[in-house]
């Protein structure tokens, strides 16, 4: 099968090579690309390339820089952030598209280069050039705004945080900052979330319009940050330790640079009185509804509500379609142990906040508790496989009298083990998974509670499976 | 036995990718050995006694971050260079250059005899070293954005991953008791043999009485690794 997808796709090369004058120009482009999309949906069955990606490398292969002839529409929305911009986009694209606008949006999450390029030239009309859409809505990978957004810039970006994440690829957050500056001007309009003293960087460097967002104080914020391994605790304009009131988690909280005047306030919009369990909280006064008891979902949902405020949405139409949110039709679906609840948090690898919210996720979780840990690749995208992260992770917080056995999964299971050994946690809470086909059987004899995967895709992917024989049997 | 003093330096500033787990490994293995000790984090703005200390690290940070530290550290310039080869000093990542003469042209602390420079590609890698002062290979990772011109001293000699710099064939820095490498990460909790060798002298020199322990997570985790990369 790979061999006669090697074939077809060496044919649709020898194809634009032969046609490479014609495909020079953009509207043949545009519509090599919509017949490459047309011909992997086709195929799909068989191939399993779903066409999100394939058709914009092949159809721009001579024609590189067709996104800058482009006539674009009023507005082109960019969000980006080292986490939370999937969430974000969608629920900004969900109320947009509620209050009767024409988005054209990157639904499946892939954010790089050739991905944009598949969605954009799939949207516009091969002869006047005209993307079809009221509003161009991408989630962005940080490193790729630049390649897609050369010439025309984006009208708006939204930044959620800038964290240490899969720094292979990153490198560190100091270049991830330096990445989104270079590729917006002063025409974006920036809504930021001012919590991240990273992130609120921008208000000393963007001549542009800002926006900014925050979360006030909440039951379970801290007054010292959790461990030492803080990504900003200076002051970017005068090296000044910043002063923290509070913090949410990692390096975002409220701070203050005692010495210059760099600050998160004043904020435009800042969400206050939180009940995750009930799912609401107020922005500006106004109540709004969260679609998950987790924290994090404040954030998406304020940057959601600042940004088409921004945009001059009125607050009771951004509240309707926040309010009467009806879930995703792929529901999370429920699975079960025997009696057992099971629950499937992803968490990234490489990203020490992820994880922070899936333990402190299972922490606010009633009752006794087992954990399933682990990973067979540190990233999907990059064949390093660097532990370091695994350090930044508060896994300290697991020593909590809830937990009652936590089981060491994948290819760096003793990796893991070692870590959460050294994380103070008793070596009779830990269990070391040899054989992955066992450990259903193992958990349902050798612990208690509800069951929390804090796994990667590939585990989680084997778990879901394991998981729907045995609830078959 | 005295009370055995680690200083983590400048812990909120070089603390770029889960270095927190060195300190980890040095107080769990003292610990281990019976003995007591504290840990002081010290940073940016403090005044820093170095001659009350008998273990300092140093971890790996931004560019940025590298170089504000650098202005910072200049002023115990004197003090350092009094202490260097008496007392342990561990340096991972781009920590490890601030030792050097200059970082960019700009002065340097000065106790070993190279000069560091920012390059255009990002050097980002799986390494495995041999080490003559040890019979195990050392793992660890990479991830940087400069090279050094370091001919002498060397720490580890390359099997697979990146020197100093691409015409040399070791990577870096190792007199007495001072160990400067742009590894980076829990190194130490990666090479639990380079962390007991490290203790063990310390112990010996200072005519403590050491036992052996093997066979921890540590150990274990390490030889998976070699196992499952298949490292020689």
């Amino acid at each position: 099968m790979k061999t006669l997808y090697n074939i077809i796709i060496k044919i649709v090369k020898l194809f634009c090579l032969l046609f490479k004058p014609i495909l020079k120009t953009n509207t043949a482009t545009i519509i090599a690309n919509k017949i490459f999309t047309f011909g992997c949906k086709m195929l799909k069955p068989i191939f399993k390339d779903d066409g999100t990606v394939t058709p914009g490398y092949y159809a721009t292969m001579y024609n590189k820089s067709i996104l800058d002839e482009l006539i674009y529409p009023r507005y082109i929305i960019g969000v980006t952030g080292s986490s939370g911009k999937g969430s974000t986009t969608s629920l900004i694209a969900h109320v947009l598209e509620g209050n009767g606008y024409k988005v054209v949006w990157n639904k499946n999450g892939s954010n790089l280069f050739n991905a944009a390029t598949t969605l954009i030239l799939n949207h516009t009309n091969p002869f006047t050039k005209r993307i079809k859409a009221d509003v161009l809505l991408l989630e962005l990978d940080e490193s790729f705004i630049k390649t897609i957004f050369n010439k025309v810039k984006l009208t708006h970006l939204v930044i959620t945080n800038i964290t240490r994440d899969q720094p292979a690829r990153n490198g560190n957050p100091d270049i991830i900052f330096n990445k989104i500056a270079s590729s917006i001007d002063a025409n974006t309009h920036l809504v930021i979330n001012a919590d991240d003293p990273i992130v609120t960087r921008f208000k000393v460097i963007h001549k542009g319009l800002i926006t900014t967002y925050g979360i006030g104080k909440y039951k379970t914020d801290t007054k010292e940050p959790i461990s030492n391994t803080v990504d900003a605790a200076y002051c970017p304009v005068c090296e000044t330790k910043l002063k923290y009131n509070f913090y949410h988690y990692g390096h975002l909280g409220d701070y203050t640079c005692p010495k210059c005047k760099f600050s998160r306030n004043k904020l435009d919009f800042q969400a206050k009185d939180i009940d995750l369990d009930k799912q609401f909280m107020t922005i500006n006064r106004n109540i709004v509804h969260l679609n998950k008891n987790v924290f994090f979902c404040c954030y998406y949902t304020l940057a959601t509500f600042a940004l088409l405020k921004t945009i001059g949405l009125e607050t009771k139409d951004i509240q309707e379609y926040l309010n009467n949110q009806v879930l995703e039709a792929k529901r999370m679906k429920e699975y079960r142990l025997g009696k057992r609840k099971v629950e499937m948090i992803e968490s990234k690898n490489e990203n020490a906040l992820s994880y922070l919210q899936s333990i402190n996720f299972i922490k606010s979780e009633h009752g006794k508790k087992t954990i399933i840990i682990g990973f067979d690749n540190v990233s999907r995208r990059y064949s390093y496989n660097d532990i370091s992260w695994l350090y930044d992770v508060d896994f300290e917080l697991l020593n909590d009298n809830s937990i009652d056995k936590i089981f060491c999964i994948g290819r760096f299971k003793y990796d893991v083990y070692t870590r959460l050994k050294y994380a103070g946690i008793r070596e009779e809470k830990l269990i070391i998974v040899d054989d992955l086909n066992n450990i259903l059987e193992l958990v349902k004899k050798k612990s208690k509670g509800s069951i929390y995967t804090m796994a990667c895709f590939d585990m989680t992917a084997i778990l879901k499976k394991l998981l729907n024989e045995g609830m078959k049997k | 036995m005295k009370i055995i003093k680690i200083a983590h330096l400048y812990y909120d500033i070089m603390n770029l990718y889960g270095e927190s787990g060195n300190i980890l490994a040095l107080t769990e293995a003292l610990k281990k050995q019976g003995a007591r000790y504290t840990v002081t984090n010290v940073t940016k703005g403090d005044k820093i006694d170095f001659s009350k200390f008998d273990i300092f690290y140093i971890g790996c940070g931004t560019y940025d971050n590298q170089i504000m530290v650098l202005k910072d550290i200049l002023r115990y310039k004197t003090e350092i260079k009094k202490i260097i080869k008496k007392k342990i000093f561990i340096a991972t990542g781009n920590s490890y250059e601030l030792f050097g003469k200059k970082i960019n042209n700009m002065e340097a602390l000065d106790c070993f005899n190279f000069e560091s420079k920012t390059v255009r590609d990002r050097i980002v890698k799986e390494q495995v070293y041999k080490t003559y002062i040890l019979d195990k290979p050392v793992i660890g990772f990479q991830n940087r954005v400069s090279i050094n011109n370091n001919k002498e001293n060397h720490l580890f000699e390359v099997i697979d991953g990146n020197a100093d710099n691409n015409k040399s064939k070791f990577e870096g820095v190792h007199i007495n008791n001072f160990y400067g490498t742009y590894t980076l990460g829990p190194l130490l909790i990666r090479n639990p043999h380079l962390l007991d060798k490290i203790i063990k002298d310390f112990f010996i020199a200072n005519k403590y009485p050491y036992k052996e322990i093997k066979g921890t997570p540590d150990y274990k985790a390490y030889d998976e690794y070699i196992k499952n990369f298949n490292i020689k």
